[in-house]
């Protein structure tokens, strides 16, 4: 899978949960200080990306999602060889 | 004038537990509940412990209805109902039926139903599910089993306001009396280990590993638990002229929203101090006058904190004053039931005059300075004490309790 | 009681015949039936394929541009009924800031489908992947917290659940809350969402009323035919106030709660004379709350949904609560055509009370060709009528034990 299908899934989802359309979503915005987006739907944001792509992150990385582009890189980091 | 309120039993199934004298004993000595999750398999999650009630053989207190087509909270509320009435001395049969009442609080109802329907479902073998589904899980069965089993026909009535619930339903009590509308009632709260919340909480990265610490420095979140509180309830004049023993006055109750977040309190406590200075304005106690704060005090690092804040905030100098303990250190989090419980421990408190500790307490939150009653159980005079509970969706309740000499 | 009167100042209904309490009204005197085929899930190997169901529901019509995927159904139909009431009664946003409005809200499962759904999620696919939104709204006072982040709601903040009676609960205590001082302006009422989950459980306790897929035929309260309930979905708040405040910032004033009323059948159900007495005595309860007399009632709102026993307990009950004096008594019985909407049903036939008050026309009851030989309701009737309220009964009658009743009087008064 290649990245940007990664990026634009992840955005999908993120447009889903916060009905902020698609194409306002940057692949840089911060979360919490550009989406104005709470700790909870944060959450939600990891925890379906890791749902989608079936991954597990740790509670460590987790706290490290601010960003779409965070999101990407994190599921890269955990998606076996075979799926990329 | 109005009607004076006063508890005069006390009935609690919980993780420490069962009976007040039990209870009471392991509680003063900083007993732990917490141990490995039983009820179901854990292998699958992060996190393996809770806080369960071990040992509860419900037949012993369910004597009208049958043990066996009562959910897990339905019996743990019967259980504590008929505790509490023992208690009190309270002869059943000589009570006026229809002006005695039950007013509940929980958080899930009883989840093992919709757990039971869930699994049928996703093993695609719903039709196991049969009639009793809708006749067990609505959580309105938990007051109406209590009430068909002492044949109570008054009030009836469930307040599922989640982690604040039993002060709710202990408040709603209280006016009922104050109106009139009742001679007697049982009030309280009762919750059953959950999946669904473990599950939940758990996600939220919300429930601690090993133990519950609440206030301290390395404090890791809270421990699902169960169990149930019940209070009862009557009028002071019929208690005193009946030779009650009188626990406490329920003074009054303050009740607020904080309209912020379901899961986040506000973090200004806002609610949270609205509440106690309501309840206070209620009962017409001063700050100052209050002797012991039951916190809420999950364990969780921002309800530990913003709880810290509220109470700063509302009482000022005094609140380094006031010892502020949380049992939710020894009983986990006991849901529906926690503010129940605690506003049992309250009464025994201002009974007793002692107040039992926060225990896990050796390293102090700087964040979190208070009197947290550290470790140890305290002997001191508690004239005035106040319940405080906070719940998702942002429902805050405080309640005070009073000594009983200072009705006269 | 005594203590302040608490008026009714403004109404907020989403239902399958509108949402509005005019269009509301204006379906219910038509004879319009809620009860179709469910589109929302499938019924396949249920029953009953029928339910009252409000087809293509949009929380945005109501609630605007806001994110509404942390609301569920019950929160979104909650906050949509919010916000039509709220406008209706005039309490903008600047007025809830300045001054705290509560809500107290009766539901039945709240969201019984989102409880589910997480636990079903956790289950196949493990719990690391369970849906830390969805758990928020597993909690029974989910809506009624969201309803309050939305609306900026910071008083009291209650959520009732006592069955069927959970919405008139729900306004009985705010009811007593606003007599006592305690607040001055609350929502209050109730909601229930349709689902799969609570569908199957009535279902297979066997509640539901049988029928072809003909749509319209059934349920029949009262009727000797009757053979069930259909369930239906929705939710009514009314604005209650402290009447001095109400009449203070001038506002426009519908009717006021003048009597309350609660017993509970121990048997739940199992020994008939206890379930009528319990029905009885919420009647009388009331009644003696409002001082008023039996025969000083000008209509009743049943909680007949087609319940071959409930049905007939409340005619009874009635006839006994109101000391016989019911042969002269329009009754109606609007959940012949909205269906059993349990949380919602109670404040539902609240709003429809007031808006016969107001237009002076009583729905009928469709499809009513007989009534039971002997029952003590002679006044149903199956077409609406021009009837003259002034004081009104409503009861909401539980499945298992629960029994509320509530008058309600009109504004002229």
């Amino acid at each position: 899978m290649s990245t940007d299908e990664i990026r634009t899934r992840v955005k999908k989802s993120v447009a889903k949960i916060t009905n902020i359309s698609f194409d306002e979503i940057s692949d840089n915005a911060s979360y919490k200080d550009d989406l104005q987006l709470d700790s909870l739907t944060i959450l939600e944001i990891a925890v379906d990306a890791e749902y989608q792509f079936q991954v597990k992150l740790s509670d460590d990385d987790l706290g490290e999602i601010r960003t779409v582009d965070d999101t990407v890189m994190m599921v890269q980091q955990y998606l076996s060889p075979a799926m990329v | 004038m109005e009607r004076r309120i006063v508890i005069t039993g006390i009935g609690v199934v919980t993780p420490i537990g069962t009976g007040c004298e039990e209870f009471w004993t392991n509680l003063i000595e900083g007993r732990s509940g917490i141990a490995p999750v039983q009820s179901f398999d854990t292998s699958n999650y992060d996190v393996h412990r809770g806080a369960e009630v071990k040992e509860f053989n419900a037949e012993e207190y369910i004597l009208n209805l049958d043990a066996a087509h009562l959910g897990r909270a339905s019996q743990f509320a019967i259980a504590a109902a008929r505790l509490a009435l023992a208690d009190a001395g309270v002869e059943i049969g000589s009570l006026d039926r229809k002006r005695a009442g039950v007013s509940m609080g929980t958080t899930s109802g009883e989840p093992r139903e919709v757990e039971r329907f869930d699994d049928a479902y996703v093993s695609k073998k719903l039709d196991r599910i049969g009639p009793e589904f809708l006749a067990l899980y609505p959580c309105h069965v938990i007051a109406a089993h209590v009430a068909s089993e002492l044949n109570f026909a008054g009030v009836n009535i469930m307040i599922p306001t989640a982690c604040a619930a039993g002060n709710y339903a202990i408040a709603h009590a209280l006016d009922v009396m104050r109106a009139e509308r009742a001679d007697l009632m049982l009030a309280g709260g009762s919750d059953a280990f959950s999946r669904i919340t473990f599950t939940g909480f758990a996600r939220l990265g919300a429930v601690a590993p090993e133990t519950c610490q609440p206030f301290n420095r390395f404090r890791k979140g809270m421990i699902p638990g169960e169990g149930a509180g019940v209070l009862v309830l009557e009028p002071f004049d019929r208690a005193r002229r009946r030779g009650a023993r009188i626990y406490a006055e329920v003074g009054g109750y303050g009740l607020s929203c904080d309209a912020h977040h379901m899961t986040a309190a506000h973090p200004q406590g806002d609610g949270a101090k609205r509440a106690m200075q309501q309840a206070l304005t209620d009962s017409k106690t001063k700050p100052e006058d209050v002797s012991y704060i039951s916190a809420h005090g999950t364990g969780t690092l921002t309800n530990d904190r913003l709880e810290t804040i509220a109470v700063k905030r509302l009482f000022k100098d005094a609140a380094y004053r006031i010892p502020i303990s949380s049992i939710k250190s020894m009983l986990g989090h006991t849901m529906g039931a926690a503010s129940a419980i605690e506003a049992a421990v309250c009464a025994l408190a201002v009974f007793n005059d002692r107040v039992p500790p926060t225990i896990n307490l050796n390293d102090p939150d700087p964040d979190c300075d208070l009197d947290y009653v550290p470790n140890f159980a305290r002997e001191m005079r508690v004239n005035v004490a106040m319940n405080n509970a906070y719940a998702f969706g942002g429902n805050n309740a405080s309640l005070i309790l009073k000594k009983r000499e200072l009705l006269n | 009681m005594i203590g302040k009167r608490v008026v009714i100042t403004g109404m907020g209904v989403v239902s399958p015949l509108g949402d509005s309490p005019a269009r509301l009204h204006d379906s219910l005197c038509q004879g319009l039936s809620a009860i179709k085929p469910i589109q929302l899930f499938s019924t396949v190997g249920l029953g009953c394929p029928l339910g009252g169901e409000i087809i293509d529901f949009d929380a945005a019509k109501y609630l605007g541009q806001r994110n509404l995927r942390p609301l569920d159904r019950t929160s979104r139909l909650v906050g949509s009924a919010a916000q039509l009431a709220l406008e209706h009664s005039g309490w903008s946003a600047e007025m809830r800031a300045a001054q705290e409005v509560g809500l107290v809200l009766g539901t039945m499962f709240c969201s019984l489908h989102t409880i589910s759904e997480f636990d079903r999620r956790a289950l196949e696919a493990g719990p690391a992947y369970a849906s830390p939104m969805d758990f928020s709204n597993t909690v029974i006072n989910a809506a009624a917290g969201q309803t309050a982040i939305v609306h900026n709601l910071r008083g009291v903040n209650t959520t009732i659940s006592t069955g069927v009676t959970s919405g008139l609960e729900a306004i009985s205590y705010a009811t007593d809350l606003i007599r006592t001082g305690r607040a001055r302006a609350l929502l209050s009422g109730g909601a229930d969402e349709l689902c799969f989950e609570s569908f199957y459980g009535f279902d297979r306790a066997g509640f539901l009323c049988r029928s072809n897929d003909s749509a319209g035929d059934f349920p029949i309260p009262f009727d000797t035919r009757r053979n069930g309930l259909a369930l239906g979905e929705g939710a009514a708040l009314l604005v209650l106030e402290d009447a001095e405040l109400a009449r203070e910032r001038g506002a426009r004033i519908f009717g006021e709660i003048k009597g309350r009323g609660s017993s509970y059948d121990c048997s739940r159900g199992r020994n008939g004379s206890d379930a009528v007495e319990a029905i009885a005595s919420a009647i009388r309860q009331a009644l003696s709350d409002a001082f008023l007399l039996p025969h000083e009632i000008d209509c009743l709102s049943a909680s007949a949904n087609g319940s071959q026993v409930g049905d007939r307990r409340e005619a009874e009950g009635v006839f006994t609560g109101l000391s016989g004096q019911t042969h002269r008594l329009p009754v109606t019985a609007i959940k012949s055509m909205l269906g059993e909407t349990l949380g919602a049903s109670g404040p539902m036939q609240a709003v429809a009370l007031l808006e016969t008050m107001r237009d002076r026309v009583l729905p009928g009851i469709p499809q009513l060709k007989e009534i039971e030989h002997g029952f003590p309701l002679e006044m149903a009737r199956s077409e609406s009528r021009e009837t003259d309220v002034t004081h009104g009964l409503i009861n909401s009658i539980g499945l298992d034990g629960h029994c509320c009743s509530l008058i309600i009087t009109g504004c002229d008064n």
